[in-house]
């Protein structure tokens, strides 16, 4: 039987590395999209913050694996940031489209 | 300690190859090939370790585990050279910037998704991956309808 302990911790640190600078770009990319919203008018800003819950959906579902951070909770607020974000955009986006 | 020092090889070459594409602005490696040597560099792996005497099961685990690492440090360069692109695109380029930041928008969605998916796949979470397809299926109608919406917009304000 091969000892694996190596390739097992390597494995572990580099999910764990992999997912936290993943999560740090993440965050980057958030902060790009906050100033998107800030700046521009109302369709730039629909924008800005339809990208920012993507990137904060995907942080917070990195942050719910039981491989990284376990919070349970997360998962919840990333999939409802995830599938109400996209929805919440395109229908807001149809309003802007006819000007009521 | 030797653990990270690897993990910070193993990222400076993925992230160099990654990079390397998109300074090309091509597939180094046509995607459909390279997938294909990923799935042989894996079979080969995980049939080294089995035949070393190490279970199946748990071959596989740890070096889809590295694999999922890998799919992350790979979306680490889109992210940050798409937000540097946000950032970088102002209110100078004229009215037309929106599609530019519409397309970059667009970047980030189609990586954090992909990530989503591949990562799930490769740590048996088929409910990130679930999600992440979602996901993924909605990012062509958020720009098509963002698109729409400053069009007509801009129409508008240009009859007033």
């Amino acid at each position: 039987m091969t000892d694996l302990t190596f390739l097992s911790q390597f494995a572990d640190a580099a999910f764990f590395w992999g997912s936290f600078i993943f999560m740090v770009a993440c965050s980057v990319a958030g902060l790009a999209c906050i100033r998107l919203s800030l700046k521009g008018e109302a369709v730039t800003s629909l924008m800005g913050i339809s990208c920012f819950t993507t990137v904060a959906g995907v942080s917070l579902y990195l942050i719910s694996l039981p491989e990284l951070f376990n919070v349970g909770f997360a998962r919840d607020t990333a999939i409802a940031l995830l599938v109400i974000g996209a929805l919440g955009t395109i229908i807001f986006a149809r309003f802007f489209r006819s000007g009521d | 300690m030797i653990q990270e020092l690897f993990v910070l090889i193993y990222a400076a070459l993925i992230m160099g190859y990654v990079a390397w594409n998109i300074r090309k602005g091509s597939f180094v490696i046509d995607p459909s090939k390279l997938v294909l040597v990923l799935f042989g560099i894996f079979l080969v792996s995980v049939a080294g370790l089995v035949l070393l005497g190490s279970g199946l099961a748990e071959a596989a685990s740890i070096i889809m585990k590295i694999g999922a690492a890998g799919v992350m440090f790979a979306g680490v360069i889109p992210m940050v050279a798409a937000s540097v692109g946000l950032m970088r695109f102002g209110e100078e380029y004229g009215p037309n910037v929106f599609y530019a930041r519409n397309h970059i928008t667009g970047v980030v969605d189609t990586t954090a998704s992909l990530v989503m998916i591949f990562a799930g796949i490769l740590i048996y979470r088929l409910d990130l991956v679930a999600v992440g397809f979602f996901f993924f299926m909605f990012i062509p109608f958020v720009g098509n309808a963002l698109a729409n919406a400053y069009y007509y917009n801009f129409q508008r304000r240009l009859e007033k």
